[in-house]
């Protein structure tokens, strides 16, 4: 008995893994678990929010994340620009990650098409642009001059999409969906937006209360949690919904494997490593 | 029936529209102005302002904004006492547009203030005023006061360092360096030393190269191989000149070699499966990992644990410590990494530096205590707009 | 020497200076000054990757030719940065068909490769979690015990199946998995990275200072 709990403490990295990778696949194979996700204030502060904007009302989004943070970031931005679309706000994308370009169209052209939308009259994509800080105060002193054309090419004066606006100030409402840095900091700090809120991985999630407590923030979207609560609000489920499942089977087994670590420690009366 | 009252009365005995007061908005660059005007009586719910601007007298005039007169009271804006008087007799706006086009500064504009009972606004006397941009934001003063303070209190321990010498707590991150790099001789395995995600613009990298001195120094004088990956070419050509005065300080220069600091590549997880492979195939006896960390954090830390590295991790990025506290055997928590050079040195200067930062988190320290408890005050006995003008002394107006 | 230590010197300290105060100044003179010195920093940057790049293939390339081991990762290196350069040469942009996005060679590359890898290795977080989980999260003092209750009740309020087992198991006490996660991450957790981020701030300031004022002056390869 001695040995095995000894054999526990000592487990080989591989069976863990072993162990994940099946544990992360069982929600594929047994299907949903169905379990619902409460609604935190947090979200749904964003979720009202882009729900009070006019019709007609322009809606910026900045997608700054690269493939990496894709299973968090995309299903929270495809949320939001789906709401978005669903009050007929313009939609304006952007991003500061060159990686993220392409996720960034794809997010916006896929969705938009669900929608019906037109490029150019809808929304518009702005695409990326070098200097992040330099960027947003660009934005916030003339758009057109930051982005004199779109990803496609377009110059953006013509564009009537963004009649009307012209700096950062004339647009009532942003979300900055971000990985790291530049990211919801940098917007906050640079940005200056009238009413703005954030998105990013469930890492940096805490540190981005601070902002919310102060007021900086109208609401915060952390990780795929917060996603799959946005889609929970939207009454569409998504591919957060899908991975909140894996992360709950997941979860429990670092807990479990926790436990059994703890167990064997103490049952080898704290000698073993 | 209010309104049609209130609009009818108006009507019998002569409606007195606010006179607004235009004025260049201060402490801004120039495309704002700010419109004040008294109270009337006659404001409630139903009834609207209109803000009209234009850039000339004779027009046409655009609507810039409307809002119902009761709000917009100059009690509802987030500016310091010695900017800003906040009360209930008066509203403001910020006009930042005119006919759909911000504000240009020098530019004289024109403004008129409406009100609008429901049957379309009636609009008062033509005011002018020129937005001009300005040199200094008063808002922020109390911040640029506590910088300069702050300041010179750092300043001021520097030169008495140097009379009296200054007790530092131990680190064992940093005690633990020297071991690291023993080990690292006796089984003659490489050292890895990384400087975080961030270019020399980020405080924690320069603080990562200032120890990566003392770390070459000592791996010079041990002869220990060193390896020095990143992921910023700037940040490589830094430490290239870092650790080459390292070594020469060392009176090892025969031993340095320009491909201790090589580049990998700036791409986040690029980089870390490289240095991943890197560390598995060369299995090195210590890894540092000094600077600002994203989500490679743990995938460094955990391959360095499981090639059986001593490892020591100093970082300010408070959302990865949890990561490294749980691979690392030693963990630099945020200040500590700025303290390291000053600890390895012993340099009189550099602790000097460390004993004001503590007189600085006093301060900080008790502000918090004399906040919250002016806070506390002011909301049991209903003094909060006086408590107001000392919580903002501590408020930052950005 | 004058031009190694003291030009240097002279250039961050007046620099430091005029953007310690740029912060004050709202004029946009000040906000085009940063813009321009940060365009610069792009362009610095720019070049300075020609300095990574001779660094990295010659590294790669003393492997290949002395066949040292692990050269075959150092040709997988030249592989795909030769192949991705000539992948994206021979695309010459983008092509939209109206319905939609149709790939070109390096969008293909984009969409098949990295965006791939970098899923995949960012996947590797939660079997490293894992295993420095089970490794680490061990009741060895009372520190070790805090940490591994708090770690435990926010992973497990976290999730819905965490939340749906706690109810069934504990569903008898007042608060609910996700209040007692949220009051761990919003008040001690809280706590505790203000504070950290509170020295940091000091920290960065003193720091800054040494560097402006020219106390500390190692990283510029100098003595102190």
């Amino acid at each position: 008995m001695r040995k095995l709990v000894e054999k526990v403490l000592i487990m080989d990295r591989r069976v863990i893994y072993a162990l994940m990778a099946s544990v992360a696949l069982l929600p594929l194979v047994i299907g949903p678990l169905g379990l619902p996700s409460k609604v935190s204030p947090e979200v749904k502060a964003v979720y009202e929010r882009i729900e009070s904007l006019p019709e007609g009302a322009p809606f910026l989004i900045s997608m700054d994340f690269d493939p990496a943070s894709k299973p968090e970031l995309y299903p929270m931005a495809e949320a939001l620009v789906r709401h978005a679309f669903r009050k007929n706000l313009r939609v304006i994308g952007m991003n500061l990650w060159i990686t993220g370009s392409g996720m960034a169209e794809r997010i916006l052209s896929d969705v938009a098409e669900e929608y019906g939308k037109r490029y150019g009259e809808d929304y518009v994509y702005l695409g990326w642009a070098p200097g992040a800080a330099n960027v947003i105060l660009g934005l916030g002193q003339d758009l057109y001059k930051t982005f004199p054309r779109d990803y496609y090419g377009n110059l953006t004066s013509e564009l009537p999409v963004l009649n009307g606006i012209n700096t950062l100030r004339d647009i009532p409402f942003m979300v900055d969906l971000a990985a790291g840095d530049p990211g919801i900091e940098t917007w906050v700090v640079y940005g200056k937006a009238r009413s703005m809120a954030g998105g990013c991985t469930a890492v940096i999630a805490p540190g981005m209360y601070a902002f919310l407590n102060s007021g900086q923030l109208v609401g915060l979207i952390g990780g795929m949690r917060g996603a799959a609560e946005y889609e929970a609000l939207l009454e569409k489920p998504g591919k957060a919904t899908v991975g909140m499942d894996i992360q709950s089977t997941t979860h429990i087994l670092i807990l479990a494997l926790i436990l059994l670590s703890n167990i064997a420690f103490f049952a080898t009366g704290r000698r073993g490593r | 029936m209010t309104i049609l009252v209130l609009f009818l009365t108006s009507l019998a005995f002569g409606l007195e529209l606010p006179m607004p007061s235009a004025l260049d908005l201060p402490g801004d660059d120039g495309r704002a102005v700010l419109l004040i005007w008294p109270s009337t009586p006659y404001e409630t719910s139903e009834v609207s302002y209109v803000v009209q601007a234009s850039d000339s007298p004779e027009g046409p005039f655009g609507d810039v904004a409307r809002f119902p007169s009761t709000s917009h009271y100059r009690d509802e804006r987030k500016a310091p006492f010695w900017t800003w008087r906040r009360n209930r007799d008066e509203h403001f706006f910020v006009v930042r547009t005119a006919k759909g086009k911000p504000l240009e500064s020098g530019k004289k504009y024109y403004f008129r203030l409406g009100v609008d009972f429901g049957e379309g606004p009636e609009f008062g006397p033509i005011v002018s005023a020129v937005p001009k941009a300005n040199w200094f934001d008063p808002t922020k003063l109390n911040n640029f006061i506590f910088m300069v303070l702050f300041s010179g209190v750092v300043l001021w321990f520097i030169g008495r360092a140097r009379r009296k010498e200054l007790f530092l707590r131990r680190i064992p991150g940093l005690n633990a360096v020297e071991e690291a790099i023993g080990r690292a001789t006796e089984m003659g395995r490489p050292i890895y030393y990384l400087t975080g995600r961030l270019g020399m613009s980020s405080v924690s990298t320069i603080a990562a190269t200032i120890i990566l001195r003392d770390i070459a120094k000592r791996a010079a004088e041990y002869e220990a191989q060193l390896r020095v990956p990143h992921t910023d070419p700037v940040v490589m050509a830094v430490c290239r000149e870092v650790v080459k005065g390292a070594y020469l300080e060392a009176g090892r220069p025969d031993a340095y070699n320009e491909e201790i600091n090589f580049y990998v590549t700036d791409d986040q997880f690029s980089y870390t499966m490289a240095v991943d492979g890197m560390m598995v195939r060369e299995k090195p006896a210590a890894v540092f990992f000094m600077g600002y960390y994203y989500a490679e954090s743990l995938l460094l830390a955990e391959v360095g644990a499981s090639v059986g590295a001593i490892q020591i991790a100093g970082t300010d990025a408070e959302h990865q410590l949890p990561f490294f506290v749980t691979a690392c055997d030693y963990t630099l928590i945020g200040e500590e990494l700025y303290a390291a050079s000053a600890y390895l040195s012993k340099e009189p200067a550099l602790v000097g530096t460390l004993r004001a930062q503590d007189v600085g988190k006093a301060f900080l320290m008790a502000f918090i205590v004399l906040g919250t408890l002016a806070s506390t005050v002011g909301l049991w006995t209903g003094i909060e707009h006086k408590v107001g003008y000392f919580l903002d002394i501590l408020r930052d107006f950005s | 020497m004058f031009l190694r230590q003291y030009v240097p010197m002279a250039i961050a300290f007046v620099m430091g200076i005029i953007f310690a105060l740029q912060y004050y100044v709202p004029h946009p003179a000040s906000e085009k000054l940063l813009t321009t010195v940060n365009d610069w920093l792009i362009v610095v940057g720019g070049f300075s990757m020609v300095l990574g790049l001779a660094s990295l293939m010659g590294s790669h390339w003393s492997k290949l030719r002395k066949g040292a081991p692990g050269w075959g990762y150092s040709l997988v290196v030249f592989v795909g940065i030769f192949g991705t350069l000539a992948v994206g040469i021979a695309s010459r942009g983008k092509i939209f068909a109206g319905e939609g996005l149709v790939l070109t060679a390096l969008g293909w590359v984009y969409e098949n490769v990295l965006v791939s890898l970098q899923g995949t290795v960012f996947s590797l977080l939660a079997f490293f979690m894992a295993s420095a989980a089970f490794r680490t999260f061990r009741a060895r003092n009372l520190e070790a015990a805090l940490l591994l209750i708090a770690a435990f009740l926010v992973m497990l309020g976290h999730v819905p199946l965490g939340e749906y087992i706690w109810d069934r198991l504990l569903g008898f006490l007042p608060p609910k998995a996700d209040e007692v996660m949220g009051w761990i991450m919003n008040v001690p957790n809280m706590a505790a990275k203000r504070g950290i981020l509170l020295g940091v701030g000091l920290g960065v300031i003193a720091t800054s200072l040494k560097i402006i004022f020219g106390i500390e002056r190692a990283y510029m390869g100098e003595g102190r």
